[in-house]
């Protein structure tokens, strides 16, 4: 069976593909699930208990738990002899120049976060293919969830798992790389956010791997899905999304909303409330959620403070730099219904504006 | 299935490296060689359990190895900073992909080899240095187990908390020991073991079922009646219903009966066989390693040649077989080739003797074939009045016994010169063997054996053609008939040839327990020379 990927937009029901899927895998297909966040995997842990309770094979993981569980702590000594892995370090750094065991294991033998990817990927050469093919005896198939969160040294062990006996199975949303494992590794920087496609262009042309593209929402409404796909150009070919979403509550898809309304705005509509980060949206005393936080959620109505980016490409259509797109991308797909963003000047873009009736 | 085991500081073994063969092993070695212990070490590695309680309850200090512990005091006490004494068992296991779970690297082999496997370990706890810091010098041994803790783990350097599923293994012990239900724990294991999920599952459903039944039925007049009694601190009900914890599962309910008589009630033989029975029978669930200790233990000769012939017909490829044992016969029957023997720190193999050899000791079985491996020297004699002269010879010579010098002297009984000397010469053996010449030549009588023999190590003594063709004659012509007719007793009537002739044995224990000294043959002076070394 080949290897697959499935890109589908946001509300495209990736995670309970993922789900379904598992539910109707024969028994004692022994499976990995990864996934980036300890929400995700909380997420999927109860889904599976719920949809595909039975199956006592299928084993869900963090992506650094796999790395640490069956790269690094088995074949360890294959680069530092005699070392052991005590621990790990999630929020310490190496010495900027630290070489050797440093660079990878802190004074405790604690990994280094940052570093995992380096060393396991160095790893399944150095075991002389001991890692490989253990691996390979003890999974079947291998899921990867948000697999638009893989940076770096990932895409180089991804690699080995594409070329490997497993089967891999991968579901993610490039618009939605919000989200790196590893934000300071330098290596793969090219492949860095939504590059990520080109890489997964390259492994299909090179026969590892067949691309889905899946562009139904069964989230959002088909003005906010539409207004979704203007974030980004027509160049990167991401599909234009379709709509499941037929219900109207007559405030429905994305307007603009002065602050001298936001009062009002809030008493009637009660939006989530979405900021870029803790530096924006200071003046007002709302409860905000980051974006970034905000991913893998869903809610009834959006509210977005807008970063100074955002405010040029809603008034001077100026596009926006990837990362930044796809935060943009992941608030504006938060919501079912309404949209609404935060500007002074409301009357320059072809947004309606909110007047305070509907 | 098991390739190496390594044993590190575990009561007799140091530092002891141990490679099994792929199908069968037997352990030979004297007593206090450390038989039993290899094969509990192997099971601590495998089961993480020692008799069938859990490794860290069972700790103590004598499971450290004495002369590491001795000289960790004795360093301590000159000042010396060493480190307290741990124990490392490793189990590493054929690569196999079924067995990549317990695949890694973390393990003692240098250079680095990832493999499947399992390790103990005894290793003081880093959460109490502080109490390691406070113990005093005059306190050090025996060791502060309690200070101590026990680590079990894969290769993958995966935290082991019961034994993993591929490792099935059987331990058959002749310990008389019991488990009050009288079947103890490794039984429990191999029963469980042998029974297909299926029918463990339908075993386990039906005897919740009674016992809830039985508190639905039997019980609940006795229920009704104690409904009223308002025992309770908030005046609920009090209601008595089975146990249906764990701890009162099937599997200690359910015990094996022969001939209607249980299990733990029949001979010890019986239940030796049957274990060895049930552990090896060819079900898909049969144990991968099947360790069983002293089988000839509690049973009579033909109880035990039943039982061997049963391990060898029930013995499959893809079974690991150790077997530790005394009894030669054991060893011959299935096979001198698979014997290891241990010594202190490693385990002598007998892999390159010849297959001819194997099978001519499998036939002749009775042949104590162990005795020529434990001894430190052998001597090798034609028959009992060889070996009764033999003796007497040397303790005139050196005023001690053979044995009290480690030289077994033993008498062949009509078994070929060339397969014991084959086998000593495999096991490194120093070996003298005196022989009659039979009126041949002496050249015709070594040719056949000259493969084995080496001067200085293994020699053979022959006597002088011109003083006789048996150990009779020899006697005569080497002292004179008056010492020989009063040392024999016999009268001046008889002809003493003929009688000494006829009365092989006799003769030659009348001379073991005279007072008077003869001249022995000189050959075999010779031989008692160049043994005693």
């Amino acid at each position: 069976m080949a290897n697959e990927l499935t890109l589908a937009v946001a509300g495209g029901r990736k995670t309970q593909g993922l789900i379904d899927y598992c539910a109707g895998l024969s028994d004692n297909q022994r499976v990995l699930v990864v996934t980036f966040t300890r929400n995700n995997q909380e997420e999927i842990k109860r889904r599976l208990s719920k949809y595909a309770g039975q199956k006592q094979t299928v084993i869900v993981m963090g992506w650094y738990t796999f790395l640490i569980r069956d790269f690094v702590k088995p074949f360890i000594p294959f680069k530092f002899y005699g070392e052991r892995v005590r621990g790990f370090n999630f929020e310490g750094r190496p010495y900027l120049k630290a070489s050797g065991k440093n660079r990878f294991l802190d004074k405790h033998n604690a990994l280094y976060a940052c570093e995992l990817a380096r060393i396991s990927f160095e790893l399944i050469a150095q075991s002389q293919g001991s890692l490989m093919t253990r691996l390979e005896s003890i999974y079947d198939e291998v899921l990867i969830d948000e697999v638009q969160d893989l940076s770096g040294y990932d895409f180089d062990i991804l690699d080995c798992l594409l070329k490997s006996s497993i089967r891999v199975k991968m579901v993610g949303d490039i618009r939605q790389a919000v989200l790196s494992t590893n934000p300071r590794a330098a290596k793969n920087k090219k492949y860095a956010y939504s590059q990520a496609m080109h890489w997964f262009m390259q492994r299909q042309s090179a026969g590892l791997l067949s691309i889905t593209q899946q562009s139904v929402t069964w989230r959002c409404h088909s003005h906010i899905a539409q207004f979704s796909d203007s974030i980004f150009h027509e160049e990167w070919g991401f599909p234009k999304t379709t709509s499941r979403n037929t219900s109207n509550t007559g405030h429905d898809g994305v307007c603009l909303l002065h602050p001298n309304q936001l009062d009002e705005y809030i008493r009637v509509f009660s939006p989530t409330c979405l900021r870029d980060s803790s530096r924006s949206g200071k003046e007002y005393a709302i409860d905000f959620i980051n974006f970034r936080v905000a991913k893998g959620m869903s809610f009834h109505r959006v509210l977005i403070m807008p970063t100074a980016g955002i405010v040029a490409f809603l008034q001077q259509g100026a596009l926006l730099e990837p990362l930044a797109a796809c935060k943009f991308y992941v608030a504006v797909t938060r919501a079912e219904q309404s949209v609404a963003i935060l500007v002074k000047n409301v009357t320059c873009s072809s947004l309606n504006y909110w007047d305070g009736k509907s | 299935m098991i390739e190496k085991v390594r044993i590190r500081g575990y009561r007799t073994h140091k530092d002891f490296i141990f490679r099994p063969n792929p199908k069968l092993n037997l352990i030979a070695g004297p007593n206090e060689s450390g038989k039993s212990t290899l094969i509990e070490a192997i099971a601590l590695a495998l089961t993480g359990r020692v008799n069938g309680r859990s490794a860290s309850e069972e700790l103590n200090p004598y499971w450290f190895n004495i002369d590491n512990v001795n000289s960790f005091v004795a360093s301590r006490r000159r000042g010396e900073n060493v480190a307290w004494p741990e124990i490392h068992i490793e189990v590493f296991l054929q690569n196999k992909s079924e067995l990549q779970t317990l695949c890694g690297a973390i393990n003692s082999d240098n250079p680095v080899n990832s493999c499947p496997g399992v390790a103990f370990s005894v290793i003081p706890n880093p959460e109490y240095a502080d109490e390691f810091q406070a113990i005093s010098q005059e306190c050090l041994s025996p060791l502060p187990v309690e200070f101590f803790k026990t680590e079990w783990r894969t290769f993958a350097d995966t935290p082991l908390t019961s034994r993993p599923r591929q490792l099935s293994t059987a331990i058959i012990d002749s310990r008389t020991v019991r488990s009050a239900s009288g079947v103890d724990y490794h039984m429990r294991y191999i029963l469980s073991d042998g029974l297909d999920p299926s029918d463990r599952a339908a075993i386990s459903v039906a005897y919740r079922q009674i016992k809830a039944d039985m508190t639905n039925t039997t019980l609940r007049p006795v229920n009704e009646r104690m409904a009223g009694l308002n025992a309770t601190l908030h005046d609920q009900d009090i209601t008595l219903a089975m146990d249906q914890s764990s701890r009162t599962s099937w599997e200690g309910a359910v015990t094996p009966h022969v001939n209607q008589i249980p299990f733990g009630l029949s001979g010890q033989g019986q239940q030796a066989a049957i274990k060895i029975s049930l552990a090896m029978s060819r079900s898909s669930q049969k144990a991968g390693i099947v360790m069983i200790e002293e089988p000839e233990n509690h049973m009579t000769h033909s109880s035990l040649v039943k039982v061997i012939s049963r391990i060898e017909s029930l013995a499959s490829d893809d079974q690991q077989l150790f077997i530790a044992t005394h009894s030669s016969f054991v060893v011959n029957r299935l096979g001198v080739d698979r014997i290891h023997l241990l010594g202190s720190e490693v385990a002598k193999k007998l892999s390159d003797l010849r297959p001819e050899t194997v099978a001519y000791f499998q036939k002749l079985p009775g042949y104590d074939t162990l005795r020529m491996a434990l001894a430190q020297k052998v001597v090798l004699v034609e028959g009992p009045s060889d070996e009764i002269l033999f003796e007497r010879v040397y303790k005139d010579l050196y005023n001690v016994s053979p044995i009290e010098n480690g030289i077994d002297v033993l008498s062949m009984r009509g078994l070929s010169f060339a397969r014991c000397f084959e086998l000593c010469s495999e096991l490194g053996q120093m070996v003298a063997a005196l022989r009659d010449n039979d009126g041949k030549e002496p050249a015709d009588l070594l040719s056949p054996l000259q493969d084995w023999l080496e001067d200085g190590i293994r020699e053979i003594f022959i006597g002088d053609n011109a003083k006789g063709n048996t150990l009779e004659p020899q006697l005569i012509n080497h002292n004179s008939e008056d010492i020989l007719r009063r040392v024999l007793a016999v009268t001046s009537q008889a002809d003493i040839l003929t009688w000494m002739r006829r009365e092989k044995t006799e003769a030659a224990l009348r001379i073991a327990k005279s007072i008077e000294c003869i001249t022995p043959p000189s050959y075999m002076t010779n031989a008692a020379v160049f043994i005693h070394g």
